[in-house]
């Protein structure tokens, strides 16, 4: 019996953009319930890498694989139902609607109101609207947002954005969640408490591919690729890796 | 909703009713003429406020279809003798596809090279209306055009029309309404606060701005129908860049968030210059400064003014 190929698998990735290569080819394996960090210097490629995962680019070659299915040539929406959905470097909530409203636009897969339907208001599409406002009231209340539900999202301080876009894309249960620099704009104690969300979400089975310049979130993973240059320079625990003379070369210069 | 707002919101309409009601025994004729031709404006207005106010797209070519759904009105009813429902429903129909046909491809275009071409399909359709007399009449238009009846009650008069137009406003706003505050809002407005996060939560933005782009121009088309079987005559004159103009200040003017605000909108944009024209010349100068008066110092627009004012009465009584 074969094994079950990993959740997420990036092959032999390679992208330029004009004559600067910023991937060469790039590989890592994320195996379902695993949480693996990608982390390098500024410059290194981390969010290249994570556009072309996400599918905001296009590799010049290699292949993204989903549970063995390739989805390289799928587009944002295409890979979002089929489970790999993002979070950005600086929280893209959408600031003139509440937390309820953002946490109901998460739900929007899974619902199937067209514009004919909501225009006339039908017995279905409002069904389908309270169902989706329930859900996003639970979800708010998992996630600690319950007194934020009626506030503009653009009214959040760094630390909330955070948490209403982790949940915003945990709603819709996804296969696997990508999170792009999460800690960035954070306080200490906000990056300990964003850390202690990662953490729980993938003790409840959820995949994630987490990528950072921040070692100390990275404690949080299983397995850490560190990617220098474009290239994967080493791969494996946090201490393994933190351990790599090429690692330490390249961070510390030693 | 805060109780106040409800409760403001409940008495202003039962006073708005009542006034609606009132108005045609209390108002000369020609008053009620510019508040009809302000109820025309506000259904092709909708259009253009859904399109900005939800999804941030600036349209200035909604002439186009008002003018589509009034030379349909006009050429069916006239030329063709045939019923006044099936000249309106052509209308709406060729303005769909029309959206549907040239918005899927400008709709992928963004900010102001977007609005320049919903300006470039306003100009162009403005030039066809004009050449292609053979259907239009060009400037010499296309008059006789038969006034619409209802179960056999004929819209005849200002008063009459006032009781129609009015009520079909008010459920083009009741369906607008509703699409704002259904799944299709939410995802309009997602898009517009955040396009890529609104791509990662599986929004088909180029679908959805092409079905609010066919929603526009049907609303447009609408309005235009309304307007020839109102005036009985139609000519290019009513279908230029200046018409688009009138359409999107209603949005403008009045918040371009607010659905209900396009009443207001479509009142001001249709009775102050009407007001104004007392001035003389100048009236067109002075209508000028009062807009940039209105967006210069109301930038969430009438409606945000009037929000603004509610929400410090609410605060005022609180800490009473």
């Amino acid at each position: 019996m074969s094994a079950a190929p990993p959740r997420l698998a990036l092959q032999g990735i390679a992208h330029s953009f004009g004559g600067l290569h910023v991937l060469r080819n790039v590989g890592i394996e994320v195996p379902a319930g695993g949480l693996v960090g990608l982390i390098g210097p500024n410059g290194s490629g981390k969010t290249t890498c994570f556009n072309i995962v996400s599918g905001f680019l296009r590799p010049r070659a290699g292949r993204v694989l989903l549970d063995g299915s390739e989805i390289s040539a799928c587009s944002v929406q295409q890979r979002s139902r089929a489970g790999l959905v993002r979070t950005f470097q600086a929280p893209k909530v959408f600031e003139r609607m509440t937390v309820l409203e953002n946490l109901m636009v998460g739900e929007h897969k899974s619902t199937r109101t067209g514009v004919i339907e909501a225009m006339f208001g039908t017995r279905r599409a409002r069904a389908e609207l309270a169902a989706c406002r329930e859900r996003a009231e639970r979800c708010a209340e998992r996630f600690g947002l319950q007194a934020l539900l009626a506030t503009p999202a653009g009214l959040l301080p760094a630390g909330q954005r955070r948490v209403v876009e982790l949940a915003r894309a945990c709603i819709g249960e996804p296969r696997v969640l990508l999170l792009d620099e999460p800690s960035s704009g954070l306080n200490s104690e906000e990056i300990e408490v964003l850390r202690r969300w990662i953490a729980e979400l993938n003790r409840g089975g959820l995949t994630v591919f987490l990528v950072s310049h921040d070692m100390g979130l990275m404690t949080v993973c299983d397995t850490v690729h560190v990617l220098y240059f474009g290239e994967v320079i080493a791969a494996g625990s946090l201490e393994h890796v933190q351990a790599d003379a090429r690692v330490r070369e390249a961070y510390l210069g030693v | 909703m805060p109780p106040l707002h409800r409760s403001f919101g409940l008495v202003a309409m039962l006073v708005l009713l009542a006034l609606w009601a009132l108005l045609p025994l209390a108002l000369p004729r020609h008053f009620l003429d510019m508040t009809n031709f302000a109820a025309i404006l506000g259904v092709g207005g909708l259009g253009v406020a859904l399109l900005l106010g939800q999804c941030g797209i600036v349209n200035i070519g909604q002439a186009a279809f008002y003018g589509c759904g009034a030379y349909a009105s006009a050429y069916c009813t006239t030329t063709l003798g045939w019923p006044a429902a099936a000249g309106i429903g052509l209308g709406a129909l060729i303005s769909a596809v029309l959206a549907a046909a040239i918005g899927y491809p400008i709709l992928r275009l963004g900010g102001f090279f977007l609005a320049l071409a919903t300006l470039a399909v306003g100009s162009i359709a403005g030039v066809l209306f004009f050449e292609w007399d053979w259907l239009t009449g060009g400037t010499l238009g296309i008059g006789g055009i038969p006034k619409l009846s209802l179960l056999g009650w004929s819209l005849n008069t200002p008063e009459r029309y006032h009781y129609f137009v009015w009520v079909v406003l008010a459920l083009a706003l009741w369906l607008a309404h509703n699409l704002v505050n259904g799944r299709p809002g939410l995802a309009m407005r997602a898009m517009r606060d955040a396009a890529p996060a609104a791509e990662v939560m599986a929004i088909d933005m180029h679908r959805l701005k092409t079905a609010m782009f066919v929603i526009c121009a049907v609303l447009g088309s609408l309005a235009g129908s309304l307007f020839a079987h109102y005036v009985s005559f139609v000519s290019v004159q009513s279908f230029t860049v200046e018409r688009s103009m009138l359409f999107l200040l209603v949005p403008v003017i009045a918040g371009a968030h607010s659905v209900g605000g396009v009443v207001l909108g479509a009142l001001f944009v249709a009775l102050v210059p009407e007001w104004l024209s007392a001035l003389g010349d100048f009236h067109q100068v002075v209508f000028g400064l009062v807009l940039v008066l209105v967006v210069t110092l109301f930038p969430a627009g009438l409606m945000g003014l009037a929000g603004g004012l509610l929400e410090r009465v609410g605060r005022g009584r609180s800490t009473r």
